[in-house]
């Protein structure tokens, strides 16, 4: 796998950009996609969101100083983007964002893309009574297992806080998944 | 109390038919304390087969037609929406100070109700983050617009109702410098 900062020298540079774009995407679709979709649920909305974010990111990666890791650096414009996709959407359905999120939750059951049994589609639930940074970091620590200094950097807040905000989400699904 | 003819041990009654019930219990029960929760490890999200490499040609794709048309836009295109924005208030409060308006329709002819559907149903691209931006408090005061004032206590029990998390108040520098 190709350096992080040389890859970014490449991407700042006029002539080395196309090429270095195709790695960067093939190296970090994965990861985002699943970020997003755990946001977002819908298949087709993560894919919308995705594309988005890698056009950000294109389009900005001359603004990006280094002062934090380039990954860290697409998760922020991939949170920001699904976060705004989500109360866009909820704006015009003219819903609030609880409703939608129920609303999302509820579409899982019909969605094929979507292979979970009961307990999962219970956590989803849960998930939804969350505050959005809690189930940030609850996702992000869970199911992506990332360390604590690149969930910091991504969200911007401190390591303290993620643990705190953690801790209470893990309660939080685990006190709804025994009540229901 | 049954007796067991062979041995004479007795088990207390309903024990072998409870006994499964019991066992599964205690199975899952360690189950979870391996674990050490009971959240499940995955969470059953699929994507299409062949996803991952349709993907990267799709935005490869976007890269190239959309490059021409936004970038000379990029820069300044928030600060377009922000005067466009700006100049909309004033001439809305202008026309509401000089109700001598010669003109036939004027825009207190409106009902507020449209007025408020406009707002409602226009997409005007502009995030409520990105309107606060160019339009500070102190240059319109939020009591100007509205009849009664707005007293701290109504705001705060407005948040204390309607806000989960008060750090998302915080606004968030999204340009990603």
């Amino acid at each position: 796998m190709i350096a992080e900062e040389t890859l970014v020298q490449e991407l700042q540079q006029e002539e080395s950009r196309a090429k270095a774009f195709e790695v960067l995407v093939n190296t970090y679709k994965e990861r985002l996609y699943w970020h997003i979709r755990r946001i977002v649920l819908d298949h087709d909305d993560t894919d919308d969101v995705l594309q988005n974010t890698f056009i950000k990111v294109y389009r900005n990666i001359e603004k990006f100083k280094g002062d934090s890791k380039l990954y860290s650096w697409m998760y922020r414009i991939a949170t920001n983007e699904s976060l705004t996709f989500l109360k866009q959407k909820s704006r015009k359905m003219g819903i609030s964002d609880q409703e939608l999120k129920d609303r999302m939750v509820e579409n899982l059951q019909a969605d094929v893309y979507f292979e979970g049994d009961e307990i999962q589609l219970k956590l989803q639930k849960a998930l939804a009574t969350l505050p959005d940074k809690q189930k940030l970091v609850f996702t992000m620590k869970y199911f992506q297992e990332m360390k604590y200094t690149d969930i910091s950097e991504a969200l911007d807040t401190s390591v303290g806080a993620l643990k705190a905000s953690y801790h209470l989400a893990v309660k939080k699904i685990e006190t709804y998944l025994k009540e229901n | 109390m049954k007796e067991d003819k062979k041995n004479s041990f007795n088990t207390p009654e309903g024990y072998f038919e409870s006994f499964n019930d019991r066992l599964m219990d205690r199975i899952q029960k360690e189950k979870a304390q391996e674990g050490g929760s009971i959240i499940p490890k995955t969470d059953g999200f699929a994507v299409p087969v062949g996803y991952f490499n349709e993907v990267t040609p799709t935005v490869l794709s976007k890269i190239n037609t959309k490059k021409t048309k936004v970038i000379p836009l990029k820069t300044n295109r928030r600060f377009y929406y922000g005067v466009a924005a700006v100049a909309a208030i004033f001439i809305l409060m202008f026309s509401l100070i000089w109700e001598s308006n010669p003109e036939p329709i004027s825009f207190d002819d409106l009902a507020n109700a449209e007025i408020e559907a406009y707002f409602e149903n226009t997409d005007l691209e502009m995030t409520s983050y990105e309107i606060a931006e160019v339009v500070s408090l102190e240059e319109i005061e939020l009591n100007d617009i509205l009849d009664n004032d707005l007293e701290d206590d109504i705001i705060m029990e407005y948040l204390d109702e309607n806000v989960d998390d008060i750090e998302e108040l915080n606004l968030e520098d999204i340009d990603y410098e």
